[in-house]
């Protein structure tokens, strides 16, 4: 199998007029993996997309992506990296089809291969029924999904997304994440995904980064980073008020902090799912049984603000996808 | 914490060749792209097409009938006079298609999409203006087939027409480097429209209605120095007097400098547009 790593060593791009949009960035995507890139707008995000994928050139620092360099090696990097950027460019004219096999064509196939394979990909991305139509015509999914498509078209070995599901409904995003944990598990794709949905970062990457100010900020996996910022909590239900009372103190010792309010009770402290069974075993000897027992972890929301300042909330997620 | 990695060290840099299409077919899969994207909005075709048949009409109609008084013409006609300036003005017009494809694929995002691809930038440039070539000379074809429908006789046959043609097509893709280049420079189709209006004074600082030798002033010297008079010059000999050999390569050599210079500004807006940077 062919090299499917990213490695970035010292990165650093500087804009005429000083911006430092990259500061001084190093990390390294395994093969095979999926790598959440996350950073509030103007972090540096879009800018270390454009370096990776060849399409702007770093000030500082080096970069390989699948063994090229992105600098001299550019045009190797092109045929083995796909890229679905962030703005869509599709010719409004042209149906999915053509636009398919004429990319196909350009990365070597020949026209039958290219033929076949635009069928292959329209199948994949379920724009079947939509083949006769052009694709101004489609809806704001449809081009996204006709974009990835595109970006698949000649077997890539890594796939770049920027902000891959940004301006999509729920079922439509629900579709890409799940066409990109298909690549990722069924090809051995290595993904390297920008967002700013922590949700889609939690649901598919492997690994994250949080870039803020051109610098990375905090390195590891959704639960890495998750158990690094706070406590988990035990949440318990009881009928009423006087049982929650009872369960706070008999379980008083089992947590670094109880909270109750009505008849919940919330146990603070680390590595709380591993606690549930001797919660429950106390319980049950008290004779207490709770109507619902849930675990709460922290959020990525909670990472973020914590590395950024800034908070990216669920509802306002929603927000932007209702609105874009 | 971020994990410092060595590119030297844990990575290999490969250096193993893959395939891609080779630069003909390239330049033909661009080409075939901007025609179908030509015929799919035919409306855009017919304006320059109107706007040339209108003007032969019209020139015809009017000036027509003043054409054995003027020295220098008396005996030829000027259906044959006033044809290539209609062609020309076509021709220039209809320059501006491979520019408008151009810069629709930039506003769109295709343009960066494309170099995404390994594509080469001379496919990038020659695609659009191959395609806009082959719709001018369906245009430049047009025109002529009108002017023989109200009566033009060709001095030179069938075989005087087709170099006419062959010079609106050469004029024109010479010309479609000039408007590709507002394209690349400007990416703005406003800006790039706006551009295309120097075939404004390119048609008519030149012999437009009379033979060269009847201007005067600073006139005459603006025609002497526009390549298009060369070109005028060289379509009307052919249709109305003969085969003359130097005026045609005199306009052949203008054609092909004015595109000489047009493409070279085109591959510098290319070039900058495609730097990374």
């Amino acid at each position: 199998m062919s090299n499917r790593e990213i490695f970035v060593e010292n990165l650093v791009k500087q804009y005429a007029g000083g911006v430092t949009a990259v500061n001084d960035v190093s990390f390294q995507v395994n093969s095979g993996e999926i790598f959440g890139f996350l950073g509030p707008n103007g972090a540096g995000k879009s800018t270390t997309i454009k370096i990776l994928t060849t399409l702007a050139l770093p000030t500082e620092g080096q970069a390989t992506v699948g063994g090229y360099d992105v600098v001299h090696q550019a045009d190797q990097v092109r045929r083995i990296a796909g890229v679905a950027l962030q703005d869509i460019g599709l010719d409004p004219l042209m149906k999915s089809l053509e636009l398919l096999a004429m990319q196909a064509q350009l990365f070597g196939a020949t026209r039958q291969q290219a033929k076949a394979r635009a069928q292959e990909l329209i199948e994949l991305v379920r724009l079947t029924e939509a083949v006769d139509r052009r694709v101004g015509t489609y809806s704001g999914g449809m081009r996204r999904r006709l974009d990835l498509a595109l970006a698949l078209v000649h077997k890539p070995d890594i796939l770049f997304l920027d902000e891959p599901t940004t301006g999509l409904d729920p079922a439509s995003r629900r579709d890409v994440w799940q066409e990109v944990r298909r690549l990722n598990k069924e090809l051995g794709m290595t993904i390297f995904l920008t967002t700013q949905y922590l949700e889609e970062a939690d649901e598919l990457a492997e690994r994250i980064a949080i870039i803020d100010d051109g610098k990375i900020a905090k390195e590891g996996s959704p639960a890495q980073l998750k158990a690094a910022v706070g406590k988990e909590s035990i949440n318990l239900a009881f009928d009423n008020r006087a049982m929650a009372e009872q369960a706070r103190s008999q379980l008083s010792d089992m947590a670094e902090n109880i909270q109750t309010d009505r008849d919940m009770v919330r146990l603070y402290m680390s590595q709380a799912a591993q606690t549930i069974p001797a919660v429950v075993t106390r319980l049950q000897a008290a004779n207490l049984n709770p109507i619902s027992l849930t675990l709460t972890q922290p959020t990525l929301d909670d990472v973020f603000l914590q590395v950024t300042g800034q908070r990216l909330s669920t509802e306002d997620e929603k927000e932007k996808v209702a609105v874009g | 914490m971020t994990t410092q990695v060595s590119v030297q060290n844990t990575s290999s840099v490969r250096s193993a060749k893959q395939p891609k299409a080779s630069l003909p077919l390239q330049i033909w899969l661009v080409t075939w792209r901007n025609l179908v994207t030509i015929f799919r909005t035919p409306v855009a075709l017919f304006p320059p097409l109107a706007i040339s048949i209108f003007f032969l009409v019209i020139y015809e109609s009017t000036l027509g009938g003043a054409a054995a008084f003027i020295p220098n013409l008396s005996g030829n006609s000027y259906l044959g006079f006033i044809l290539p300036l209609s062609i020309v003005s076509s021709s220039l017009s209809g320059a501006g298609i491979a520019a408008q494809n151009m810069v629709r694929d930039i506003e769109s995002g295709y343009f960066d999409k494309l170099l995404l691809t390994p594509i080469s930038r001379a496919a990038l440039l020659l695609g659009p203006i191959l395609a806009g070539a082959l719709i001018l000379g369906i245009q430049a074809s047009i025109v002529v087939g009108v002017a023989l429908i109200m009566g033009l006789e060709s001095a030179t046959g069938f075989a005087g027409l087709l170099l006419v043609v062959g010079l609106a097509i050469l004029l024109g893709t010479g010309f479609a480097g000039f408007t590709v280049s507002a394209a690349l420079g400007s990416g703005s189709a406003a800006a790039t429209q706006g551009a295309s209006f120097i075939f404004f004074p390119l048609t008519f600082l030149t012999a437009s209605f009379v033979p060269l030798e009847l201007l005067d002033g600073w006139l005459k010297t603006a025609a002497k120095l526009n390549p298009i008079t060369y070109v005028l010059e060289a379509m009307r000999a052919t249709l109305n007097t003969g085969w003359d050999n130097t005026l045609i390569w005199q306009g052949v050599l203008a054609c092909l400098l004015l595109g000489g210079a047009m493409f070279a500004l085109a591959i510098y807006a290319l070039r900058v547009r495609t730097r990374r940077s």
